[in-house]
């Protein structure tokens, strides 16, 4: 009896401890990265609180890549990419919002280059570079040329623009390019509805074949 | 020979001591009776609960008992404190569902997804990027529309839809750049007086 007794315990201890470590695992998504991973992904979140950037992107980078499937190495690749974009947008917008820093990275992430967003900073008070940063990630997405979407909002954005007019210059991109127009084009089209704040810099751009829409970048 | 043995007293005592004893054969019943005659004690639960008492346990349980509260203590850690150093309450809601008791940073928005398809849930930066969290609901009978309303913080959130399984950006929202897993996000800006 008293050996039963001690089996029922001993199995009653084991039951409480697998619980628990399941609820652990449950609660903390980055348990499901393999060790090596998992501490990788841990030093970089622990570096870039110390650094003083917004350490809980790359903990949602991470867990955005184990709910999408993807494996360890590619997490941890995006993580430290996403690492490495925040601290170069913080070296040059060194006092953008966490909200801003992101949409910036969001650039550089789309290989836009660090000096491009130069223009964007120190945007003086009661001005916020945040829309006019999350429009052009939005047009180097949709596949508008780089060069092109950066010197149209970036003059938009010197310029003075508000947020309707980068509203409006978006909301007329995105419904050309969904009626299959070249994206290139959508831009140059929209731009001209703004007098005075079309760069010179974007070149005509024709439109594809009938039959072929294009297609967002993805 | 010695003096003790030599005095009456103790002579008297020994010859005391050798005499058989004699028992009466019912004084054990009488004794039993009286015992049974008394009430019973009476143990209140509390008295059960701060009497103490030997617990035996097999080393095999100690080990086990030992394990499961290392465990707890483990899973109370990752509850209250995240890997990335906040707190619980300082974790974005997932899903209100209803929007009593909204903080008052908070917007309620809705999102929107028009395509045909069995199972939609919106998956983003303020519920975890948890496929389950969020699960939208259809607003036309034929299923051509599917919606969710939840409150958000002011700034900036990264989204997309999860539309019978697959990852989906919203296209009539900004996108973000491919984040290195292959599929573009959605952006919406809460709270700037924009609807982005």
């Amino acid at each position: 009896m008293t050996r039963y007794r001690s089996l029922i315990r001993g199995a009653a201890g084991l039951v409480a401890c697998l619980a628990s470590q399941a609820v652990a695992q449950a609660s903390d998504p980055l348990s499901k990265l393999d060790p090596n991973s998992r501490f990788a992904v841990e030093a970089m979140i622990d570096s870039a609180r110390v650094a003083g950037l917004p350490s809980r992107m790359l903990w949602l980078r991470a867990v955005e890549g184990i709910n999408k499937g993807a494996d360890s190495r590619r997490i941890v690749a995006a993580v430290r990419e996403r690492f490495v974009h925040l601290k170069d947008a913080r070296a040059v917008l060194s006092q953008a919002t966490d909200d801003e820093l992101a949409a910036a990275a969001d650039l550089l992430e789309a290989k836009v280059k660090p000096e491009a967003l130069i223009p964007f900073r120190n945007p003086g008070r009661g001005r916020s570079p945040l829309l006019a940063l999350t429009i052009l990630g939005d047009l180097v997405t949709r596949g508008v040329p780089r060069d092109d979407a950066l010197s149209a909002i970036s003059k938009f954005w010197m310029g003075g623009a508000g947020d309707a007019e980068f509203m409006g210059l978006f909301r007329g991109v995105e419904s050309d390019i969904l009626q299959g127009l070249n994206p290139g084009a959508a831009l140059q089209n929209r731009v001209r509805e703004f007098p005075g704040r079309a760069p010179s810099s974007i070149k005509p751009t024709t439109t594809p074949p009938a039959g072929e829409p294009e297609t967002p970048n993805s | 020979m010695t003096d003790a043995e030599d005095h009456p007293y103790v002579e008297w005592i020994a010859r005391e001591a050798r005499r058989p004893v004699a028992t009466d054969p019912a004084a054990r019943a009488r004794v039993m009776e009286f015992v049974r005659r008394e009430p019973a004690p009476r143990f209140s639960v509390w008295h059960r609960l701060v009497q103490p008492r030997a617990l035996s346990l097999s080393p095999l349980a100690s080990v086990a008992l030992a394990a499961g509260l290392v465990g707890i203590g483990i899973f109370t850690g990752l509850f209250v404190l995240r890997r990335d150093g906040q707190t619980l309450a300082e974790q974005p809601l997932a899903v209100a569902p209803t929007v009593s008791g909204l903080p008052a940073s908070d917007t309620v928005v809705t999102f929107i997804f028009a395509g045909k398809a069995s199972q939609v849930s919106l998956v983003g930066d303020f519920n975890g990027w948890d496929a389950k969290a969020t699960p939208m609901t259809k607003v036309v009978p034929q299923g051509t529309y599917w919606s969710v309303t939840l409150p958000l913080s002011a700034g900036r959130h990264v989204y997309a839809f999860v539309v019978d399984s697959q990852w989906v950006a919203d296209q009539h929202a900004p996108l973000a750049p491919d984040d290195g897993f292959g599929r573009p996000n959605s952006v919406r800006l809460v709270g700037r007086g924009s609807s982005l």
